[in-house]
C-alpha cells in the first residue's frame, strides 16, 4: 500500500507547454545504442511538482517523480530493448500550483548496432603549459563504472611531475594491445599487452623527439608515430586562447618486435603528423603540411603565420612483408579549401575517412570553426559534413566503435572550454546522427566538473595490467630502441636531417620525453 | 575548576584574536580566497576520491573557507585550538595547575598557519589552518573516549593524587611559563611583514574596485614598496585617471619580497588582477587557469575565469564560473554588477589580437606590450603614452600626445605637461609655446634646467635634486636608472 501510493503517477488531464523542457543534459533527437548507461536527466523547469514517462511503441514504459530523474539500470536496460529499431519518448510533465503541463516529446531513436563497452580517456584541466593531476581513466559505457587506469601523482610529484598521454589501443584493445607515453619523471612510452607492461624509450639521436601521436598497425605488432617539435603561444585576445604549433614534424615505424625506429618522414619543410593505418593495414594516412622558413627562426615565423599552416592529408602503401612504404600520395587537399586537416581515421569496413576540418592547424581542440568531416575513400572529392554531428564549438578527437557504427568523439559545444564525449550514430550509408553526450550518474555532473576529457578511444575490452604491474613497469629504466635508418621503400632525395631553429625564450617541447 | 582553567582560556582567545584579527586580517581574507570550497556533489566526490581522510578535508576546507568573514572564521579556528586544549587535559588527566601546558600544540598549530606569508599562494596542502587541528582534535577524542572505556571496563577508581600546595604552585608556575613563551613564540613567528600585509589590502581593494582605498594605503607605507605594490598602485591610478598627474609622485621602488623565490610573487599576486583591468584578457584567463590546474578551484581564480569569460561574451562558459562561484560559501557573483563593471575593460579591449608570452614577466610584459601599441582607444592611447615614458621610448611621444590633447580640454595631466617640456628640449621639433602649459611647471623646469647646467646631471645630483623634483618625470627620467619590472 504505502509503496503504491508513492509511485508517482502521470496526471489525469494537463496543458500542452507547445515547447521541449528545459532538462539537462538535453539528448533530444540523439540516436542511443542498445547497451548505453542510463540517460538520467535533470528537469529544469519551475514547477512544485514532476512526472516524466519513459515508453515505447512495445508498451514498454517507466514512470518517475521527481525533478531528477535517475533510472535504474535494469528498468532502462528493459526499455532499451524493447525499444530496438524505433524510438524511445520521453514526456515530462510539470505542475505548478494546480495547473499541469505535458511539454513536448523528447524521441530518441534506439538503434540495434551497439557501442564498445569501454572507452578511456584522460582527465585533464584545459590546461595551458602547467599540469598537475592526470589520469588515464577507462569508463564502462554499460553503466557508470569508472576505473582510473593511472594516475600521474601515484609517483611523482612537484619538480619532478609526471604527464601521461595518448592511450591508444590496437584495434579497440581486441588483440589486447595498447600504449601510452609518460613524460618527464620515469618517462618512456608504456606499451601493454594483456596483463603485461613494458616501457621503451623511443627517442632516438636521428628523430626528433620520442614518439607523439600513435597508431597501431591492424595486425602487426608495429605502431607509426608521429615526433613533434611542439610549442604553445597565447592568444592576447582572442577566446580560442591557446594555439599548438608543431615547429617541426616526422614519422617514425617503431617495430616492437625488433624494438627498432625507422623514419617514414624526415624533412624540414613539411610538417607530417597524426598518423593512421587502413583496417586492412596496407596503408598508412597522415596529415602534412610544407612550409618554407622565412626568417630566421621558426617559431617567430610560425607564432605570425599560424593562420597559414594548412594541413592536407597523404597516404603512403605498406608493405608488410619487407616493412616498408612506398611513395606518398595526397589523398585530401584540404589547402585547396581554404582549410586544414587533422587527425584522420579510417571506418573498420575501410569505407570512410573521418577527420576533424578547421581553418588552419592540426590541433583542433582549441580552433572553433573545427568540424569532423567524412569522405569515402572511393570518391575522396565527395566530402560530408556531417552536420547532424557538428556544432558552433570545436568537434574534434574521434575514433571508431568496433563495428564502425559509432563515432566517439570530443567537442566544446557545452561552453567552449571544456571538452565532453559524445556518441553519433554512423549509419551504412555514411550519415552521422544526432549525438548523445556521454552519459553520467548525476545529470548536473558536466556543469560542476573542471576537467576536460582527453582523447578517448573505444575498447572492446577492458584495459589488462593492475595498477602494480603498471607501478612497477613505469619505475623501471625505459628500454631504448634503436634507430635502424629509412622505412622507405625508396628514400627520397628531399629526405633530410631536422635543422629546426627555435629561439623562444623558456621554449620547452611540450612531448619531450625523457 | 572551571574558574582555575578561565584565565588560560581567555589569555588564549586575547593573543590570538588580537593577532588574527588586529594585524592578520588580510591574510584570512586571502586565505578564504585562495581555499577551494564549493557546495557542489564533485567537489565532494573528488576531494573523498582524492585524499585520504577526505571528509575531514572537507570540513576543514568548509571551516576554512569561513575566514572570508575574518571574525566567523577566526573565531571557529580559536574555538578548534580551545578545544585541542581542553582535549589534551582531559586525555592526559592534567592537573589545572598545569593547564598552560595544554596550549603549547595549540600555538604550535596555529603557527604553522600564521608564518605562511607569501607561501600561502603556493601552498598545496589541503585547508592548512583547520585540517590539521581538526585532526588532532579527533585523536585527543577518540584517545579520551578508549581511556574512558577502558577504565570504565577495568572497573578502576580514579586515585586522587595528593600534592603538595608548593608543589602545586611550582607546577602553575611552570605551565605559566610555558604558555608565556608558547605564546611569545607564536607572536615572533607569526609573519607580519608590513609590505606582505599592504599588498594584501591593495589587493583586496582593487578587487572592489576601491581605488581611492588603494591608493590611500600606498601613500600610508612608511618601506619602500614592491614591485607588485608598484604595478597596484599605478592600476589604482589609471582607474582614478590620475595617472597622468601622480604617477611618478607616488612611492616607486623594488623592495624584495620578504621571502624566497623573488620572481614568482608578482606572477600569483597580480597577474590575474592587472591583465584583466589592462584589456589581456587571454593572459589574465590563461594564469588563472594554470594556477587553478596547480592550486585546484580557488574562488580568487574562478572570479578572474568568471569575469574573462564574460568579458569575452563566453556567456555558456560564465555562467559555468558563475554557477560555480554561487556555490562557494562567500564570493558568490552578481551577474548585472559583473557586467557594470566589465564595461571598464572594454576600451582596453580595441586591439588585434596576437599570439605572445609574458615569461612570467608581468609588468615587463605590460610595459612593452603598451608602449609598442599603436592606437586604439583614448584610454589604450594614454596607457601607450604612459608606458613609453616608464620605459624611456620617447619616439613616439608626440603622436600619442597629440593625439590625447583634444581630450584634455585644456589643461594637460602634470607629468604629460613635464615631458612635452623635456621632449621638446631634447629633442626639438615642436614648438612648446603654443601648448597650454602651466606657468609653475614651466618655472619648474627652468630652475631644473638651470641647476642642471649648474651642478650637471650625473647620478650623483639625484639626491640633492630629490627634494624638489623628485615627483616629477624629469627625475625618473634622469636619475632612475634601469627598470626594476618583473
Amino acid at each position: 500500500m504505502l509503496l503504491a501510493s508513492c509511485k508517482p503517477s502521470l496526471p489525469q488531464q494537463a496543458e500542452e507547454a507547445e515547447r521541449m523542457a528545459q532538462v539537462m543534459p538535453n539528448n533530444d533527437g540523439a540516436t542511443l545504442p542498445p547497451n548505453i548507461a542510463p540517460l538520467n536527466f535533470e528537469i529544469q523547469e519551475d514547477g512544485d511538482a514532476f512526472v516524466t514517462r519513459l515508453s515505447s511503441r512495445s508498451g514498454e514504459e517507466l514512470v518517475v517523480g521527481g525533478r531528477t530523474i535517475d533510472i535504474p539500470l535494469a528498468d532502462w536496460q528493459r526499455l532499451l530493448s524493447a525499444a530496438v529499431g524505433d524510438t524511445l519518448w520521453t514526456d515530462v510533465y510539470v505542475r505548478k500550483g494546480n495547473r499541469w503541463r505535458h511539454f513536448n516529446r523528447i524521441a530518441n531513436p534506439v538503434v540495434a548496432d551497439s557501442i564498445d563497452p569501454f572507452i578511456t580517456y584522460r582527465l585533464i584541466r584545459p590546461s595551458y603549459v602547467m599540469y598537475e593531476e592526470l589520469s588515464l581513466v577507462e569508463r564502462c559505457t554499460e553503466n557508470f563504472d569508472e576505473r582510473i587506469l593511472y594516475n600521474n601523482m601515484a609517483m611523482s610529484k612537484g619538480d619532478k611531475g609526471q604527464c601521461i598521454n595518448c592511450h591508444v589501443p590496437q584495434q579497440q584493445g581486441q588483440r589486447g594491445r595498447s600504449q601510452f607515453h609518460v613524460r618527464q619523471a620515469f618517462g618512456g612510452t608504456v606499451f601493454v599487452d594483456g596483463k603485461e607492461a613494458h616501457k621503451v624509450n623511443l627517442k632516438t639521436d636521428s628523430t626528433l623527439s620520442a614518439g607523439v601521436y600513435p597508431a597501431w598497425h591492424p595486425t602487426l605488432n608495429l605502431i607509426a608515430y608521429s615526433v613533434n617539435e611542439t610549442g604553445q603561444s597565447f592568444h592576447t585576445l582572442d577566446p580560442q586562447k591557446i594555439e599548438v604549433i608543431d615547429y617541426a614534424s616526422d614519422l617514425i615505424l617503431y617495430d616492437a618486435e625488433r624494438n627498432e625506429v625507422t623514419s617514414i618522414e624526415r624533412t624540414a619543410s613539411d610538417f607530417e603528423s597524426f598518423p593512421t593505418w587502413s583496417p586492412d593495414g596496407r596503408t598508412l594516412y597522415y596529415i602534412s603540411a610544407h612550409h618554407e622558413l622565412q626568417g630566421e627562426s621558426i617559431d617567430a615565423d610560425l607564432d605570425q603565420n599560424y593562420q597559414s599552416l594548412h594541413y592536407n592529408i597523404y597516404a603512403r602503401d605498406f608493405d608488410a612483408t619487407k616493412r616498408k612504404f612506398g611513395t606518398r600520395r595526397l589523398v585530401f587537399d584540404a589547402e585547396a579549401l581554404g582549410k586544414s586537416a587533422s587527425t584522420p581515421r579510417v571506418s573498420p569496413d575501410g569505407r570512410w575517412l573521418l577527420f576533424s576540418l578547421a581553418d588552419y592547424g592540426q590541433f583542433h581542440i582549441w580552433h572553433r570553426s573545427a568540424d569532423l568531416c567524412a569522405i569515402p575513400l572511393q570518391h575522396p572529392e565527395n566530402i560530408e559534413q556531417l552536420k547532424q554531428l557538428n556544432s558552433s564549438e570545436s568537434d574534434s578527437y574521434h575514433s571508431w566503435s568496433s563495428n564502425g557504427r559509432w563515432i566517439l568523439f570530443s567537442s566544446r559545444r557545452m561552453d567552449g572550454n571544456y571538452t565532453r564525449l559524445y556518441l553519433s550514430y554512423f549509419d551504412t550509408s555514411g550519415n552521422a546522427h544526432r549525438p548523445l553526450l556521454l552519459p553520467q550518474r548525476s545529470p548536473v555532473f558536466y556543469d560542476q566538473f573542471f576537467r576536460s576529457f582527453n582523447a578517448a578511444e573505444w575498447m572492446t575490452q577492458s584495459f589488462g595490467p593492475d595498477r602494480n604491474t603498471l607501478d612497477a613497469c613505469i619505475r623501471r629504466d625505459a628500454q631504448q630502441a634503436k634507430y635502424a635508418g629509412s622505412a622507405l621503400l625508396v628514400p627520397e632525395a628531399s629526405e633530410t636531417a631536422p635543422d629546426t631553429k627555435i629561439t623562444k625564450q623558456n621554449y620547452h617541447n611540450i612531448y619531450e620525453s625523457n | 575548576m572551571m574558574l582555575k582553567r578561565l584565565p588560560y582560556t581567555l589569555l588564549f582567545i586575547l593573543i590570538t584574536m588580537w593577532v588574527m584579527m588586529g594585524q592578520l586580517r588580510p591574510f584570512l581574507l586571502e586565505t578564504a580566497q585562495l581555499t577551494p570550497f564549493l557546495t557542489t556533489q564533485v567537489f565532494a566526490q573528488e576531494m573523498m576520491a582524492q585524499h585520504t581522510g577526505g571528509w575531514l578535508l572537507y570540513v576543514a576546507s568548509f571551516l576554512q573557507s569561513c575566514l572570508a568573514c575574518p571574525w566567523l572564521g577566526a573565531s571557529l579556528l580559536v574555538l578548534l585550538l580551545l578545544g585541542i586544549a581542553h582535549a589534551t587535559r582531559w586525555v592526559l588527566h592534567l592537573p589545572d595547575s598545569c593547564f598552560g601546558l595544554c596550549f603549547v600544540v595549540p600555538f604550535l598549530l596555529l603557527v604553522r598557519y600564521t608564518r605562511m606569508g607569501y607561501e600561502i599562494y603556493v601552498n598545496k596542502e589541503v585547508a592548512v589552518a583547520f585540517a590539521l587541528p581538526l585532526f588532532v582534535l579527533l585523536i585527543l577524542v577518540a584517545l579520551g573516549l578508549i581511556s574512558v572505556v577502558v577504565r570504565a571496563f577495568m572497573k578502576r577508581k580514579q586515585t586522587s593524587r595528593c600534592m603538595t600546595k608548593g608543589f602545586r604552585l611550582t607546577l602553575f608556575i611552570l605551565s605559566s611559563i610555558v604558555f608565556v613563551g608558547s605564546a611569545y613564540w607564536f607572536w615572533t613567528q607569526t609573519y607580519r611583514d608590513s609590505n606582505f600585509l599592504a599588498s594584501l589590502q591593495m589587493k583586496q581593494a582593487c578587487e572592489k574596485d576601491d581605488w581611492e582605498r588603494v591608493l590611500q594605503i600606498a601613500r600610508e607605507n612608511d618601506k619602500e614598496p614592491t614591485r607588485l605594490q608598484v604595478c597596484l598602485t599605478r592600476l589604482a591610478l589609471y582607474e582614478t585617471g590620475e595617472m597622468g598627474n601622480l604617477l611618478f609622485a607616488y612611492p616607486d621602488g623594488a623592495a624584495a619580497y620578504n621571502t624566497p623565490e623573488q620572481n614568482q610573487w608578482l606572477r600569483l599576486m597580480g597577474a590575474q588582477l592587472l591583465y584583466e583591468h589592462y584589456g589581456k584578457t587571454g593572459f589574465a584567463y590563461r594564469w588563472a587557469m594554470e594556477d587553478m590546474v596547480e592550486y585546484g578551484e580557488r574562488p580568487m581564480y574562478l572570479r578572474t575565469l568568471y569575469r574573462v569569460a564574460l568579458l569575452n561574451g563566453e556567456k555558456a562558459l560564465s555562467e559555468k564560473y558563475r554557477q560555480a562561484l554561487n556555490h562557494t560559501l562567500f564570493f558568490k557573483e552578481d551577474a548585472v554588477d559583473m557586467e557594470r563593471q566589465s564595461a571598464a575593460v572594454k576600451p582596453l579591449l580595441n586591439y588585434t589580437d596576437q599570439l605572445d608570452g609574458d615569461n612570467g614577466l608581468i609588468e615587463f610584459y605590460l610595459l612593452q606590450s603598451f608602449a609598442l601599441t599603436e592606437g586604439g582607444s583614448r584610454q589604450m592611447v594614454e596607457l601607450s603614452l604612459m608606458c613609453s615614458l616608464i620605459t624611456k621610448h620617447l619616439d613616439g611621444f608626440w603622436q600619442r600626445f597629440m593625439a590625447l590633447l583634444p581630450g584634455w580640454n585644456g589643461h594637460i595631466p602634470t607629468h604629460y605637461q613635464e615631458a612635452a617640456l623635456m621632449v621638446a628640449q631634447l629633442q626639438g621639433g615642436m614648438d612648446i609655446d603654443q601648448l597650454p602649459i602651466d606657468p609653475p611647471v614651466r618655472q619648474r623646469f627652468e630652475r631644473l634646467v638651470e641647476a642642471s647646467a649648474r651642478m650637471g646631471d650625473s647620478s650623483n645630483n639625484a639626491y640633492a635634486l630629490h627634494s624638489e623634483f623628485g615627483n616629477t618625470y624629469w627625475y625618473y627620467y634622469f636619475f632612475v636608472e634601469g627598470l626594476k619590472t618583473t
